[in-house]
């Protein structure tokens, strides 16, 4: 159940990716609140934070027309438009399962919805 | 030349290990002697290692490697076409004369190519840019692939069916049909009664639909650590990690099997222990074929 939006969304492209901490975490254990930061924790270009409404901490709710899933917010180097957040349960929950007949589903490049959302409580991004 | 994969964070010895910083008989001065090329649709880790970072357009990889493969054989490309890319005419002309010019030229792609928008489309046109560019250099592609061994059980299943993924053995025999027997497809549509999942954990990368499916279904995980996966099964059997405290095969990414020696001993058997014992269980049981015909495993065929 998501949290009530507080903003009203708007589109991005998700791009879900690997990284190094990501990989380590699959011999340390996927059940620490480390993995679950890591994997909830989504890099927003700034411009695109201010019209969000949001601030580095903050979170936000992504859907796609499959599912939506909740994600904190922290400012980096990506493209105007576009989300990154390493692979994780959060985003199966957006993944289509439909592959094209190819057996691989679209993985990359979704198009999303992203609206600012009251923190859960219980968040794995707290310090 | 990488193309939508991040080595830096994925695979960080392959800079220094593979293609950047050795030094050889031909290339002695190691960095300094070698150009890398960036393709990607944003400066990762890893365009801090490249000579030159081409921010490509999401989705546009498959018209930037068609334009390249024309411009490689000297035909002209509208600019408007070649600015639906992202990039510049100026920009894709410098990379393709630094192509010709090298004289080994290698791609690696990774899933910012091969899992996005166009697939293996995506990944059909740049190894055909690879093919095509032997008329004026050597020139190689390779995938970059994701966690563990993929690698080694593509290769395995290669070896062992003629296929590499999306095999089904209902017939008593190997057929291949990505999109109708890949495992996402199998699970989605709910074909299959029961899961056999080995050293993986689709319960934390799949779709919600095929997880769920795994949820409702006998699933059976081999598996050292405790997972997404092996929170869902109904039978978890805790293996012994390969290359630690069981010994094995990895395959590397370019297909060369290494042995792996265990440095410590486990309490726990290895996966090839467990799935012994149970292939020697399932060969005590009744065949189930109506003609009789006992099912065909792997070493038979």
């Amino acid at each position: 159940m998501t949290d009530q939006p507080t903003s009203s969304p708007r589109q991005f492209l998700l791009n879900p990716t690997r990284s190094a901490q990501q990989g380590v975490h699959i011999n340390i254990g996927k059940f620490g609140p480390e993995y679950e930061k890591i994997v909830t924790t989504m890099e927003i270009h700034p411009d695109d934070m201010a019209e969000l409404g949001v601030v580095d901490g903050d979170w936000i709710v992504v859907s796609t027309d499959v599912g939506s899933a909740e994600f904190c917010c922290k400012s980096g180097k990506v493209p105007v438009g576009m989300l990154v957040v390493p692979y994780g349960p959060p985003t199966c929950k957006l993944m289509s399962g439909d592959t094209g007949g190819t057996g691989m589903p679209l993985s990359k490049g979704w198009d999303v919805t992203a609206e600012k959302i009251e923190k859960p409580a219980q968040s794995p991004n707290e310090d | 030349m990488y193309w939508g994969g991040n080595p830096a964070e994925c695979h960080p010895r392959h800079f220094t290990k593979y293609t950047l910083m050795q030094k050889s008989k031909f290339l002695p001065r190691g960095r300094k002697d070698r150009t890398m090329a960036l393709v990607d649709i944003r400066a990762t880790k890893s365009a801090k290692a490249a000579d030159i970072f081409l921010q490509v357009r999401p989705g546009k990889d498959f018209e930037m490697i068609t334009i390249l493969r024309a411009m490689v054989k000297g035909e002209s490309i509208p600019e408007s076409q070649i600015a639906e890319t992202g990039l510049s005419l100026e920009t894709l002309e410098d990379l393709v004369a630094r192509m010709k010019a090298a004289k080994f030229g290698a791609i690696f792609f990774g899933m910012g190519l091969s899992m996005t928008r166009g697939k293996h489309m995506n990944s059909a046109a740049l190894l055909t840019l690879a093919a095509e560019m032997n008329a004026f250099t050597k020139f190689v592609a390779m995938p970059m692939r994701g966690h563990g061994n993929v690698t080694g059980a593509d290769v395995i299943m290669r070896w062992q069916t003629g296929y590499p993924f999306g095999i089904s053995f209902n017939r008593g025999y190997p057929r291949y049909n990505p999109g109708e027997f890949s495992t996402v497809d199998v699970l989605v549509r709910g074909d299959c009664d029961a899961a056999f999942i080995i050293g993986a954990d689709p319960g934390a990368t799949m779709p919600q639909p095929a997880i769920d499916h795994l949820a409702a279904i006998p699933t059976i995980c081999l598996d050292p650590h405790v997972t997404h996966t092996s929170k869902l099964a109904k039978v978890h059997i805790t293996t012994a990690p390969a290359g630690i405290a069981a010994p094995g095969t990895g395959y590397r990414m370019d297909e060369i099997p290494l042995p792996l020696k265990p440095a410590l001993n486990s309490p726990y058997p290895s996966d090839e222990e467990v799935v012994r014992r149970i292939n020697q269980a399932i060969a005590k049981m009744p065949d189930w074929m109506p003609e009789g015909e006992p099912p065909m495993v792997l070493s038979q065929v």
